[in-house]
């Protein structure tokens, strides 16, 4: 909100001062038509955002302001000068309010009934007139001097913003870029002269003063894809409501930064894309189950950034493009004839629905549906460098890809090997790494076509040095290579192996030469820290390039996806117990996994912890069996305050956990059975495991207990007894404690008040006046009289 | 017709590049091969932080590679935007051109005719004007 507040002020204080001359025209030649198009057009763009913003004077004063403008540009009346004053009081006005705006205050509407009465026609007389639009100007002033003093002084809190041309931010980035890059190469040299304290220390500090500088400037251009996705559920809503449907949306990707200006710029390709996609795109509710389809329509938006470009996706599970219809329209629309739709490929009949003048509604609403839309998205996209794609199957929904460019950026990439060199890879395409190795990886052949096998799944892989031709994938060592599974934004995953993965990195993508660009490889190059090159690789293209990418197959796997993004799949981990039966946990709990020496935990009784980096855990687990000998495997689980050990035999696995978890009621420890892999799997329930383990670790303040004051039998064996039991030893002086232990046989000794007093006695059988007091040795009845005494307090 | 030109020996003849073209002359040490690529381009190099792409001349030219000089010099030039390493057999001085560039009847060669944009008279005899745009696309696109 604040935001779209400080865009407000900035834009009508621009506004203002650009309107100021035209004013100053206008007054001199009331009739200048083009003047006053330009001032009822600022007076105009400032009522419409009142009502956005709620600024009820503003919009009045806009608004007769407005009026009486209109009323001039139709012909109904002449502009003249009290007219003229009538408006530039009120203009002036609006520059007073929006500075009360700024500094947050409210703003009198005294005086504003004056104002908008002198614009009215009946007052025109020179006499009435002029003073008239004078008195309230005069005031202005006045007001403003009394709290002109203060008003600076606020102003200068408030956050200011101003405009600035995208060039001169280009060309700053581009320079901040450059120094980056000229740091590293100084920081090469530096490394390869050795240490040298005296150039090594302001060397440091200029880096921490760039790396803050580029943050800053990257920030100014970029804006996280949230603020666009944030006005879509809106949008949607009211569209779905106006049109009786009922859409959900589900967004990825929203922390993909995207040049500020792109946002705007691809705003309104999507509103009008997300139009057509719940007007013709989604059914109706019954239409839908009738297709055995969920009631409630699905619009997914998913965002990518890859090189030099993003990908959004925005996907709805619909009807899909009817093919035929828009075949059929086109030729009747005359845009081409029978035999030449008859010659298109699918995908060229897809594509038609950019084509202007067409649209595949049999009925104009008042939301779309009238031909204009699609032919002017793709012209919006293309003007801004992107491209546009669409990919459709009939009864299962419609995906349009938008590729948008990103002229400089800074990307998280994965570094990785192949044949002695480096190449990064978007990290966002990254859906896991695994070891060729790993048990859990089966390759096949298919053909010519390798797969793995990975949880259940086939998919295809390719190695990066076959795809850059510098390997024979006959030659390739499968096992010994590193797999990278890459999710691309139509959702299509692939394996790529290479010969090992080294690092993340935020790398700064530079564009790359047209004729490495053709090769269909690359996205672009940054450089290494040592200065070399590292060429980025253009992931969408390579997989197009080895037919990876099936648009028909990739819409109809969206649904079955959405279907199981509903249901939430879990994240779980798999581990075997002490005792050798398979677990598993729920990922989200855990925190990291350590493996100690034995030694470092320590076992009394019920009582178990484990020391772990000089800090004491609760150790849970054991309860299924012995400890290993040597070292213990630990899961350190968190549920954000504080943390547990979990003892298990080993770690399996990551997992889903797609099916429901079956509540269990024999184990309180256990959550319920869940079905992993065809087997039933224990799942640990973190509630009760907590609950267990981490009770009174972190209790309010403990309780306070005085203890007899001179008595070294006190001092020695009551205070490790009641402080064990969960209290705090009171101090001397006057504070009062929650408990006081006295001693049956040195009455009268109170060292200070208490709100509860326990009295121990010497002798093991009660005195007859002694009903009250607990024997000095019975541990137990002390301890539950402690207890009391906490519950007393607590409850 | 007093324009700089700097000249050098590609594919064993002599040749020029137009001098105002040419960022610096550079002796280029190590090359990221891009695998993938066309031939004519050995790969990248890095200079003053920045990545040039490096063009072999002879090759793009439309001949065999020559056996590489351990320390190659190459004129830097810029191209919308793009930075390349122009690598030569050898590279002398800056010189004057002491005509217009001409067309010779019969050409100068299938590789040579796409790439100069004519002959000039120099003070070391008849040099050919290589033709930067045309040579960084590469013989591919001469062919298409």
């Amino acid at each position: 909100m604040d935001d779209l507040l400080a865009d407000f002020v900035a834009e009508t204080r621009e506004m203002l001062e650009a309107s100021s001359g035209e004013i100053v025209a206008w007054e001199a030649d009331p009739s200048d038509t083009a003047r006053l198009d330009t001032i009822f057009r600022f007076v105009h763009t400032v009522k419409g955002n009142c009502g956005f913003f709620d600024f009820p004077q503003l919009e009045k004063l806009s608004h007769a302001a407005e009026d009486a403008l209109s009323e001039c540009r139709s012909g109904r009346r002449e502009p003249d000068r009290a007219l003229v004053s009538a408006v530039l009081a009120i203009i002036d006005r609006i520059g007073v309010m929006t500075d009360s705006i700024e500094a947050g205050e409210e703003c009198s509407a005294e005086g504003d009934d004056d104002l908008i009465a002198a614009l009215q026609p009946g007052e025109i007389t020179s006499v009435v007139g002029e003073p008239k639009a004078a008195t309230p100007q005069q005031a202005e002033p006045a007001d403003g001097e009394d709290d002109a003093a203060p008003k600076a002084a606020r102003s200068n809190g408030v956050q200011r913003s101003i405009r600035l041309p995208t060039e001169l931010l280009d060309e700053v980035m581009k320079g901040v870029s450059d120094m980056v890059l000229a740091r590293n190469d100084l920081a090469r040299r530096l490394r390869e002269a050795g240490e040298q304290p005296t150039i090594d220390g302001p060397f440091d500090r200029l880096s921490a003063i760039l790396a803050d500088v580029r943050n800053a400037i990257t920030r100014m251009r970029m804006q996280r894809l949230e603020h666009l996705f944030g006005s879509l559920p809106r949008l949607v809503r009211d569209l779905s409501n106006e049109l009786g449907k009922q859409v959900m949306v589900d967004f990825e990707g929203g922390e993909v930064e995207l040049d500020r200006e792109m946002v705007e710029m691809v705003r309104d390709p999507l509103t009008h894309i997300i139009r057509n996609a719940i007007d013709h795109g989604l059914e109706g509710p019954g239409e839908r189950i009738k297709a055995d389809k969920r009631e409630i329509g699905l619009l997914k938006f998913a965002a990518r950034q890859s090189g030099n470009r993003i990908t959004l996706t925005i996907s709805d599970d619909g009807r899909g493009i009817n093919i035929e219809r828009l075949a059929a329209k086109a030729v009747a629309a005359g845009i081409y004839s029978q035999a030449e739709v008859d010659a298109m490929s699918q995908r060229r009949k897809h594509y038609l629905i950019f084509e202007p003048g067409l649209s595949t509604a049999d009925e104009v609403s008042s939301v779309s549906g009238r031909g204009v839309g699609m032919d002017v998205v793709r012209a919006n996209i293309e003007r801004v460098g992107g491209s546009i794609d669409v990919a459709s199957k009939p009864g299962e929904g419609t995906s349009f890809y938008l590729k948008l460019p990103l002229t400089l950026s800074i990307i998280a990439a994965l570094t990785v090997g192949s044949d002695g060199q480096r190449y990064a890879i978007p990290r966002s395409y990254v859906e896991e790494i695994v070891f060729g190795s790993s048990d859990h990886i089966d390759f096949a052949e298919a053909g010519d076509r390798r797969l793995i096998t990975f949880r259940g799944k086939r998919v295809p892989c390719l190695s990066l040095a076959e795809i850059l031709g510098t390997q024979a994938g006959d030659a390739m060592d499968w096992e010994a290579s590193t797999l990278v599974l890459v999710r691309l934004a139509s959702d299509d995953i692939f394996a790529l192996a290479v010969d090992r993965v080294y690092d993340h990195e935020d790398v700064v993508v530079k564009p790359i030469a047209p004729a490495i660009m053709d090769t269909g490889l690359y996205a672009g190059t940054t450089l290494l820290d040592d200065g070399r090159p590292m060429m980025l690789l253009d992931l969408p293209s390579i997989a197009q390039k080895h037919e990876l990418v099936n648009e028909m197959r990739s819409a109809t796997r969206v649904p079955e996806e959405e279907t199981a993004e509903q249901r939430k799949a879990q994240p779980i981990m798999l581990f075997t117990g002490l005792d050798g039966r398979r677990r598993a946990v729920r990922l989200e709990l855990v925190r990291r996994i350590d493996t100690i020496a034995r030694e470092a935990i320590d076992i009394e009784g019920s009582r178990v912890q484990a020391v772990i980096d000089g800090a004491i855990y609760p150790l849970a687990g054991l309860e299924h069996g012995e400890l290993t000998a040597d070292r213990c495997r630990l899961l350190r689980l968190s549920d954000g305050d504080s943390e547990i050990v979990y003892a298990v035999r080993e770690v399996l696995d990551a997992a889903e956990l797609e099916g429901e978890v079956i509540p269990s009621d024999a184990d309180a420890m256990i959550e319920g059975v869940a079905l992993i892999d065809e087997r039933p799997v224990p799942v640990i329930d973190g509630h009760a495991l907590f609950a267990r383990h981490s009770g009174g670790q972190r209790k309010a303040p403990p309780l306070s207990c005085r203890l007899p004051a001179d008595s070294d039998w006190a001092r020695t064996i009551l205070e490790p007894l009641v402080e064990a039991a969960g209290y705090r030893i009171a101090g001397d002086g006057d504070e009062e404690s929650d408990v006081a232990i006295e001693l049956a046989e040195a009455p009268a000794v109170a060292a200070g008040p208490a709100r509860r007093v326990i009295r121990l006695r010497h002798e093991p059988d009660a005195p007859g006046d002694g009903a009250d007091s607990i024997y000095r040795y019975d541990r137990e009845a002390l301890l539950n009289a402690l207890k009391r005494a906490r519950m007393g307090e607590t409850a | 017709m007093n324009d700089l030109l700097l000249m050098c020996m590609v594919a064993g003849r002599r040749a020029a590049i137009p001098a105002i073209r040419v960022q610096s002359v550079i002796e280029i040490e190590d090359i990221t091969p891009i695998p993938g690529a066309p031939a004519f381009i050995r790969g990248l190099t890095a200079l003053r932080s920045q990545a040039l792409t490096v063009i072999d001349c002879s090759v793009a030219l439309g001949f065999e590679t020559a056996q590489a000089p351990p320390d190659q010099r190459a004129a830097v030039v810029e191209i919308d935007g793009h930075l390349y390493a122009l690598l030569v057999d050898a590279a002398y001085d800056v010189g004057e051109a002491l005509s217009d560039p001409i067309e010779v009847p019969g050409g100068f060669g299938a590789g040579w005719q796409a790439a100069t944009r004519g002959m000039v008279e120099t003070d070391g005899g008849p040099t050919l004007l290589i033709d930067v745009e045309a040579l960084v696309s590469g013989p591919v696109s001469q062919a298409a």
